[in-house]
């Protein structure tokens, strides 16, 4: 047995890799620069964790999703290694002097883009051996991918004093462009490329146009309280989150709503409940998914059309991690398309925000707190007009986007096929329950719901107390 | 239906001398040298800091339920019980809450036992490995400190806890509601808690209902474990009582105030209003019993205020000054705060 499989059968737990795994770990030891382009779930997180065990020095991962980052601490502690940490802003004033102290003790530490701004972090960090660096989630960097974040783009700046050290670029989707983006910016050379389909054999595609409102509901009704979960509504707003939770509840679908409304304490709640199997489908806005561990996924509905295909992909893509038969349905109506547009546009400003912004002193201004940070960067780097321009570009492009996302619902044209198309692939083999506009039996695809009667259980606090503790 | 009745309680005590917004300061516990002092003044100790989160949307709302009902009516800029009221809260039981000397921690006190028991279920079940509810660092060190103290593997420790658990719920100060609630938001292996909103569907209550519920029930339990009978959850019940309630800045004032610098020295020293270093002096006189007040006012003036007060059966500063003009007003309320205490 070789190295790096006696590394993940020891640490990991896991007898073999995965397609592409070894390949992209080997050039990271090798301090090559790499971008790895691979779906959720399958094992990206690997890929930073397992050359750490094999080169001397701390890895450094930068990370602009703080919920995700959170997550990866806990997995590696669970993994039992305790030389990892965390340093946001979440950290309080004390901690982060600890920390800062006592950096090169840690073997891996995950940070978020704004402190790659922090001068005594940076110089604390130029004390250390550094193995490599990971930029997680790297499709943020590009102003074109779905969820730009400016504040990563000073990672350009920052990498100029690691030039020699390699990078490593993780990210779930990405479009040529994107690619791009991604390489410039984190000023790579010949970087390794690896670029796992997107495609996901075992997902099923449905599409269907209704006429309004009530018949979407019944329809989604009519689904759920007949076919088997679990599952996943994904709704626009967190009203219709709670709408359809209430609707299914009183007829006997164990289901909650997730929603960012909710309290943190909560929302950690939902998705143990969701995870253990005692609720079969969770309503929920898209900020349901990120972090969640469960392979067994047999359906995600949308209610709605998504704002963007990346988005789309990425949502549909929390089913059939198992590797089973699964599907998602989307059905729509033909207003859902403006709709589409109008939510995608609330975070970017307007002409006229964007004017005030530049001329007026402070934030006075009342915007919601991504555009104020987009605004604050571009004010550093473009002037009034450009940043005009800039937002009038983006905003098309985002249309556009759109109506190609509706369109590829409405045409009749295989939709996997499309979907691989719009990330610049090309559909190889194709499974025998593709989607519906090539036609598929739903009773290949999807089981009868077990009419279980959830009855209204009873709480009894001795009784819970001893299944708690023995 | 309970926040309405501990809003019908405050609003009370309060007997329309202060403003409709009072309660909500009092509920959120506001810092402020009125509200300190108004604690004190009428009584209300139990309700300070009950719920922090409380919004002024979610305040407003329920006080249009209560005028709205007719339990209470709107007097100029302060709101009254009216009859119908009173019958209602002669009729309810008796909250018992203690805001003032817990004030918000003692969620801090349930997070470190949630942790607790999430561990030990998961180490029953033999898996050593989870991702704790908890999130918050400070929980996660105490709690790791006590495992190891506690020496958590040696057998009867699991067994010993949890009967602490069962005799401290189990006690007669407890409802059902309460020792469901306490059991139902704790975690373990392959038994996750219910959100809020899971429990008060259930009991058919407002989500706020079911947190003030909740919220009681720990005060019953931080008041009924002792170290005799509680050991293990004693531990766990370190530094929850707020032993000095005071602000911050009132504390640095009477740091001053100690070293012998007067009102005016100390307003100068701090760069503060005399305004809010008299604040100070009321937060601190209402704390702490044996400050000297000899500096401020004398024996005779301060009974003269006690006597009006009680013979005008108001605390109305204006009404008190109007008979004793020789006064200032931060006499009167110095007098008053005492006159509490
Ligand atoms: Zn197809």
């Amino acid at each position: 047995m070789d190295r790096l499989t006696e590394v993940l059968q020891q640490k990991f737990g896991y007898s073999a890799f995965r397609d592409g795994q070894k390949e992209i770990i080997e050039q990271v030891i090798a301090g090559k620069d790499v971008i790895a382009i691979l779906p959720t779930g399958m094992g990206k997180s690997l890929l930073f964790q397992l050359p750490a065990y094999l080169v001397e020095g701390t890895v450094v991962i930068v990370s602009p999703l703080l919920s995700l980052m959170q997550d990866q601490v806990e997995q590696l502690k669970i993994m039992g290694e305790k030389r990892v940490v965390a340093i946001n802003s979440f950290l309080s004033f004390e901690e982060k002097e600890f920390v800062l102290r006592n950096l090169s003790t840690f073997k891996f530490i995950f940070t978020s883009p704004e402190m790659l701004q922090n001068e005594r972090f940076n110089r604390m960090l130029s004390t250390i051996q550094i193995a490599y660096i990971v930029a997680d989630e790297a499709h943020c960097i590009s102003q074109w991918g779905f969820d730009f974040r400016p504040d990563y783009l000073r990672i350009s700046s920052w990498l100029k004093s690691f030039k020699e050290t390699n990078v490593l670029a993780l990210t779930a989707t990405a479009t040529k462009k994107v690619v791009s983006d991604i390489k410039s910016t984190l000023h790579m050379k010949e970087p390794y490329e690896f670029i796992h389909s997107i495609d996901r054999p075992s997902i099923a595609y449905e599409v269907k146009e209704l006429e309004n409102q009530q018949e979407k509901v019944q329809w989604i009704i009519g689904r759920i309280t007949t076919t088997n979960g679990p599952g996943i509504l994904y709704t626009q707003s967190r009203k219709k989150s709670e709408f359809y939770a209430e609707e299914l509840r009183n007829r006997g679908i164990r289901v909650a709503f997730y929603h960012a409304k909710m309290e943190q304490d909560d929302r950690i709640l939902i998705q143990q409940q969701f995870q253990q199997g005692k609720l079969d489908w969770v309503c929920a806005t898209n900020a349901f998914g990120m972090g969640i561990h469960k392979d067994n996924i047999r359906q995600i509905i949308h209610d709605h059309i998504p704002t963007s295909i990346a988005s789309y992909v990425q949502e549909v893509g929390r089913a059939a991690r198992d590797g089973n038969q699964s599907l998602a349905s989307l059905v729509y109506t033909s207003s859902d398309v403006e709709q589409a547009y109008y939510v995608a546009m609330q975070d970017f400003p307007e002409d006229a925000d964007i004017q005030l912004f530049y001329r007026s002193e402070s934030t006075e201004i009342q915007l919601p707190e991504t555009t104020t940070r987009i605004l604050s960067y571009w004010k550093e780097v473009l002037s009034e007009q450009e940043t005009i321009d800039l937002f009038r570009n983006i905003k098309q492009k985002k249309w556009l986007e759109i109506q190609s996302l509706f369109s590829l619902f409405q045409n009749d044209l295989c939709i996997r096929e499309q979907l691989l198309n719009n990330f610049d692939e090309y559909l190889e083999k194709r499974p025998s329950n593709c989607c519906n506009v090539c036609s598929f039996d739903i009773r290949d695809v999807l089981e009868q719901r077990n009419q279980t009667e959830v009855e209204k259980q009873q709480l009894n606090w001795v009784y819970r107390l001893n299944e708690l503790l023995h | 239906m309970f926040f309405h009745q501990i809003l019908l309680l405050v609003i009370h005590k309060f007997r329309g001398e202060r403003s409709s917004t009072a309660p909500f300061y009092l509920l959120k516990g506001k810092k402020s040298g009125q509200t300190i002092q108004d604690v004190t003044y009428f009584n209300l100790h139990s309700f300070f800091s009950l719920y922090s989160k409380l919004s002024m949307e979610e305040y407003k709302d329920e006080i249009s339920t209560l005028l709205a009902n007719e339990y209470i009516k709107s007097n100029e800029s302060t709101i009254l019980l009216t009859e119908k009221g009173l019958h209602q809260i002669k009729s309810m039981r008796k909250p018992m809450y203690n805001g003032w000397i817990y004030r918000g921690n003692e969620h801090i006190f349930f997070s470190r036992l949630e942790l607790v028991v999430q561990t030990l279920s998961y180490f029953q079940a033999s898996e050593n490995k989870f991702v704790p509810n908890q999130k918050d660092q400070t929980v996660h060190q105490f709690v790791r400190t006590y495992l190891i103290e506690n020496d958590f593997k040696k057998p009867g420790f699991v067994v010993s806890l949890k009967q602490q658990i069962m005799d401290l719920i189990g006690s007669s100060s407890f409802e059902d509601i309460h020792r469901e609630l306490f059991v139902y938001r704790l975690s373990g292996y392959d038994k996750s808690g219910l959100t809020w909103e899971q429990l008060a569907r259930y009991y058919n209550k407002s989500v706020l209902d079911v947190k003030l519920l909740f919220i009681e029930c720990l005060h019953i339990a931080l008041h009924t474990i002792n170290a005799e009978k509680h050991p293990d959850l004693y531990i766990l019940t370190k530094d929850i009582e707020v032993v000095t309630p005071l602000t911050e800045s009132a504390m640095k004032t009477n740091l001053l105030f100690e070293k012998g610098y007067s009102i005016e020295e100390i307003a100068q020293m701090r760069s503060l209003k005399k305004n809010t270093i008299e604040d100070h002096v009321i937060e601190i006189v209402s704390a702490n019993r044996h400050f000297p007040i000899y500096p401020f006012i004398s024996n005779d003036q301060l009974n003269r205020v006690l006597q009006i007060s009680h013979e005008f059966q108001t605390k109305k500063l204006k009404v008190i000054r109007d008979h004793v003009p020789d006064l200032s007003f931060f006499q009167i309320r110095i007098a008053l705060t005492k006159g509490e205490t």
